[in-house]
């Protein structure tokens, strides 16, 4: 049984124009379940407990990326699977999951094609995508990114580049997996999950980081940054590896973002799980298993395969 | 700031240090790493090990592949091919199925080669 959890807030109000339509839809993909509406934050997370505990076995965040991380952070075992119905501001997560719009979220519902993907924990919250600290955190106090038009963004952009311009790099020391420490000048940090950008992948860390841009890279790093809403660092970092475990100290101390919001500083330990929640998804590793032939499939079943 | 002669070709290696990071630690792993930052310890891996112009290395490497740029204290094992570049220097020994020097690469340090494997057909080729 589908249990929709609807932010009413999200995307400045978008669902009040759209439930009828979206109601309608899901009906017709025979899936319309039950619907309830948070009223505030912390919500969604106590109704994704509680869906649970009542036995649902799929719990939809209707939603933006706050809402899709309450779900997550409300959710105890791991059989439950978890959809998204994108009406947020940003949406990363369901981008990166293959979700652009309400319409082919439906479909991709109706479909149930699921993988599962391990948890970060940051401190005591627990995460899916993407943390970033440094020159992007920052930025995000100065400048209003979600404002849109050319009008806005050219203002953003040169908002951007002034930041930018004066933006001091932090002094960071991360401790890797307990096997090595690694320091530098950072200039912005992101960690993701590798089996986002690879579903044939293995859960794991990937941390992406940057010293100071030169000022081409500059402007280009801030274009895409505005463009996206995204970090440019997971295509061209200066420095990047893989790890489950690592531990980020800064001078000074600096917030952290993840996927977007502010959620703590540092210092900051930051980990992959155990825990794996189970995503309605596009796309799936069986189907690009197929896709990429014999070949492939058997070396991606050899790294799953437990030693 | 990023350096212009800062190592290319990112795409596809699984461990990436950039020139002006520090690091201290065993560096143990599966895929593709290049360095070229500063990196003293150890390093592990199954795939090619690439140390950039900037690279200052006080480490044993053992790799499928390995390929100097930089600077390189310590001991290279290679099941295949180890490499230095015109501006690589390498002090310590190298046990490797090949060993190229470019013109300008300083060894200082003994190679060993290993013998490709033999077939051994006995008796059934009889």
């Amino acid at each position: 049984m589908y249990y929709y959890i609807v932010n009413p807030a999200a995307g400045r109000g978008q669902i009040k124009n759209l439930q009828e339509k979206l109601r309608d839809r899901l009906s017709e993909l025979g899936i319309r379940g039950e619907w309830a509406k948070t009223t505030g934050p912390g919500e969604a997370a106590k109704m994704a407990t509680a869906a649970e505990a009542k036995g649902h076995t799929t719990i939809v965040a209707v939603g933006g990326d706050d809402t899709v991380n309450e779900v997550i952070n409300g959710l105890t075992g791991e059989a439950t699977a978890v959809g998204i119905i994108p009406l947020g501001s940003a949406n990363h997560l369901a981008r990166q999951l293959g979700i652009t719009s309400w319409q082919q979220a439906c479909e991709v519902l109706a479909a149930r094609r699921l993988t599962d993907y391990g948890l970060i924990a940051a401190g005591q919250k627990f995460f899916l995508s993407t943390l970033t600290l440094g020159f992007e955190t920052d930025l995000d106090k100065t400048v209003d990114t979600e404002a849109r038009g050319l009008g806005a963004r050219v203002n953003q952009l040169r908002q951007g580049w002034g930041h930018a311009r004066t933006f001091q790099t932090l002094r960071c020391r991360i401790q890797v997996d307990e096997t090595y420490n690694l320091e530098c000048d950072l200039f912005s940090l992101s960690i993701t999950n590798q089996k986002f950008q690879n579903a044939l992948a293995e859960n794991k860390l990937i941390v992406s980081l940057s010293d100071r841009p030169g000022q081409r890279q500059l402007g280009s790093y801030l274009w895409q940054l505005m463009r996206r809403g995204e970090s440019p660092l997971s295509e061209e970092p200066s420095t990047r590896f893989l790890a489950d475990k690592v531990l980020i100290e800064t001078e000074p101390v600096t917030g952290i973002m993840v996927d977007g919001k502010v959620a703590g500083r540092t210092p900051i330990a930051i980990r992959l799980t155990q825990r794996q929640v189970r995503f309605i998804t596009e796309k799936v590793a069986g189907d690009l298993l197929e896709a990429v032939g014999p070949r492939e499939r058997g070396r991606s079943e050899a790294k799953e395969r437990p030693e | 700031m990023a350096r212009r002669d800062d190592v290319l070709g990112v795409a596809g290696a699984e461990t990436v240090i950039g020139a002006g990071v520090v690091v201290e630690g065993d560096l143990h792993g599966d895929g593709d790493m290049i360095i070229d930052g500063t990196f003293t310890g150890d390093i592990k891996t199954t795939g090619d090990v690439t140390i950039g112009v900037n690279g200052t290395i006080k480490a044993n490497i053992e790799a499928a592949n390995v390929t100097v740029g930089g600077s390189l204290d310590g001991h290279i094992t290679a099941s295949g091919e180890a490499s230095i570049g015109e501006s690589g220097r390498v002090r310590g020994n190298v046990t490797s199925a090949g060993l190229a020097i470019a013109p300008g690469g300083i060894f200082v340090g003994s190679s060993r080669l290993r013998q490709a494997a033999r077939l051994d057909l006995g008796d059934e080729e009889a």
